[in-house]
């Protein structure tokens, strides 16, 4: 270990070199898994933050809430079947908002989404802003905390599209984003007025987009037997049918891994030249007594540390970044990653350096007398 | 007997289809406090029969002997552990590691033999001190002279207490003078440590400092007639 530290300070320029390369990678490493997280969370907050174990949509939906419609008051049976510990209708729809009063200028609509939970179940939103809602009152809105960084304030006044009613931000709820915009959610009564009438309003007024069911190993066989036009897809289906969200992700994994696994090589690649280059200096400890065990410790102790600080310094920067990063710019950067992925990375480093290792336990001892006889 | 004997050693190697016997039915025997030389031309035989010698390689025929034990059969770790504990090796040019100062060279041995002590450490620069080293102590190889090099190499091959000292060209790289002050200090720490060494050199101004003398020619070893009497 000491030998590997003297080393490191002796050869600074050629370490840090190589250290700067584990710092700009794991820094990127980084960015991208919280751009990652970031993106999935707007992506699907609203579902993804909630714990429950499936949802019960109309059939052929995809396990779309967007496309699904199925009648609430299925909700009391499903809450009846083996493992159900709870349910909750949810009903949500796409809209903009604008300020009142500013529908004639040119003021900023922003899209959002509508959506509407009973206020006791376990999707009503956490308020971390303002107030819950008032069941005395009408018209009351909790958003997402989004909204802020668009200009709206608790207690502002707001317009939806193409609905004649004015409504006020009583609360401000945060991560509760879904289709990479802001919710606003209203108590489940409040929704079912909203909708545009299209028929029979008895029927339109117990209609919801779908029922979220939670409890652990939920048994819907035999209610789904007895129904028509429902099934139940897991969380991971629910999730997965969001728009784009499969492709979004899959797409910044793939850089994750491919920018790991290049960084496999480079470091072999690195870890491997320097070895070469030391044959000598092996050559001379083993020609001394050193033995293998001894010089390979060294050698990967040696990676072990310029990881873990470079690694660290990789940390460092990428939280420096966020400070930088604009309010709105989905970053998202859990510390559980950044455990991962630093303890990836580090055994990256480490296992690079294995091709070093097989190469110093054939160096021959002999090469320290320096000439081939 | 401590020290080390070769005894009827032959080394062949193969290149393509010929064999080249690099050592012929070479014994020698080396006691403790005894300061052997070894001369020839290059290519005589004289690194094979060091590194046979030092434990780096195994002869084709013959037997090896260090204190009594016989290492010929030994596999690599036992070898590795030999040359640790029983061998002292001075290098053609000195061989230092890059990164580690005059004292860390010689701690490095304990190192690789476990722990280093209090003790170690000072044994170190007593070792330093009698080879005039001491204010050298925190330099590293690359700020001293090739001279002070190769004297930290003579304080490296006796930091371990070996009981078997050997030197390949220790003053290849010196001019005369330097050479006859490295080849001085190591008789001396030689005869007062009471080791047994041999110096494997084509520089005949250094024999001088040596109790006998062997040369070696086309793999074939004999004993100069300058010292052959003394010794029967």
């Amino acid at each position: 270990m000491k030998l590997a530290i003297k080393e490191l300070l002796y050869s600074k320029g050629r370490f840090i070199m190589i250290g700067l390369i584990i710092v700009l990678i794991s820094w990127l490493v980084f960015i991208l898994s919280g751009l990652g997280t970031g993106l999935s969370k707007l992506s699907t907050g609203v579902l993804s933050e909630t714990e429950y174990a499936g949802m019960v949509l109309e059939e052929g939906a995809e396990f779309s809430l967007s496309k699904s419609s199925v009648n609430r008051s299925l909700a009391e049976e499903i809450s009846e079947q083996d493992g159900v510990t709870d349910t909750a209708p949810i009903n949500l729809f796409r809209n903009s908002m604008r300020r009142e009063g500013t529908a004639d200028s040119d003021a900023k609509i922003t899209d959002i989404v509508l959506i509407g939970v009973e206020p006791d179940s376990f999707m009503h939103p956490e308020i971390v802003e303002g107030d819950d809602w008032e069941s005395s009152e009408d018209n009351q809105m909790i958003a997402d905390a989004s909204l802020k960084n668009e200009g709206y304030a608790l207690g502002d006044t707001i317009v939806l599209d193409d609905i004649d009613k004015e409504f006020t931000i009583t609360g401000f709820t945060e991560d509760q984003t879904l289709y990479h915009q802001s919710s606003l959610f209203l108590p489940m009564d409040d929704f079912q007025d909203l909708r545009p009438s299209q028929g029979d309003a008895e029927d339109e007024a117990e209609t919801v987009s779908g029922i979220i069911v939670q409890g652990n190993d939920v048994d819907l066989d035999t209610f789904l037997e007895g129904e028509t036009d429902v099934e139940f897809g897991t969380k991971e289906e629910t999730i997965n049918a969001i728009p784009g969200y499969v492709a979004e992700n899959a797409t910044i994994m793939m850089m994750l891994w491919f920018l790991m696994i290049i960084s496999a090589f480079i470091l072999g690649v690195f870890f491997y030249v320097l070895t070469n280059q030391k044959t000598n200096q092996f050559g001379v400890l083993k020609a001394i007594g050193g033995s293998n065990g001894f010089i390979i410790r060294s050698v990967i102790s040696q990676v072990f540390i310029l990881s873990l600080v470079s690694v660290l310094v990789g940390i460092g920067l990428t939280y420096l970044t966020v400070i930088f990063l604009p309010e709105a710019m989905p970053f998202h950067l859990e510390v559980s990653m950044v455990v991962i992925y630093s303890l990836v990375l580090l055994a990256i480093s480490v296992l690079s350096s294995l091709f070093s290792v097989v190469k110093i336990t054939r160096i021959d001892p002999l090469t320290a007398l320096g000439r081939g006889e | 007997m401590s020290g080390i004997e070769l005894k009827n050693v032959t080394k062949r190697y193969k290149e393509n289809k010929f064999e080249i016997t690099a050592l012929e039915d070479v014994s020698v025997r080396v006691k403790a406090g005894e300061f052997v030389a070894i001369v020839g031309p290059s290519g005589s035989g004289k690194s094979t029969f060091l590194s046979i010698a030092g434990a780096l390689l195994k002869p084709t025929e013959g037997k090896i002997l260090i204190n009594k034990q016989d290492i010929t059969d030994f596999d690599e770790k036992q070898l590795s552990s030999v040359r640790l504990n029983q061998i002292g090796f001075i290098l053609q040019t000195a061989n230092l590691i890059p990164y580690l100062t005059v004292l860390d060279q010689l701690l490095i041995v304990k190192k690789m033999q476990g722990s280093v002590s209090k003790e170690d450490k000072a044994f170190a620069r007593q070792l330093l001190k009698d080879l005039g080293m001491e204010n050298k102590e925190n330099k590293y190889p690359n700020e001293c002279s090739g001279g002070e090099r190769q004297r930290v190499a003579i304080a490296r091959s006796f930091m371990n207490d070996p009981d078997i000292i050997l030197a390949d060209e220790p003053t290849s790289s010196l001019d005369t003078e330097r050479g006859h002050e490295v080849v001085q200090q190591m008789a001396e720490q030689v005869k007062t440590r009471n080791k047994a060494a041999i110096m494997v050199t084509h520089d005949e101004r250094m024999l001088d400092y040596c109790d006998r003398i062997y040369r070696i020619v086309d793999g074939k070893l004999s004993e100069d007639v300058r010292t052959q009497k003394e010794t029967n």
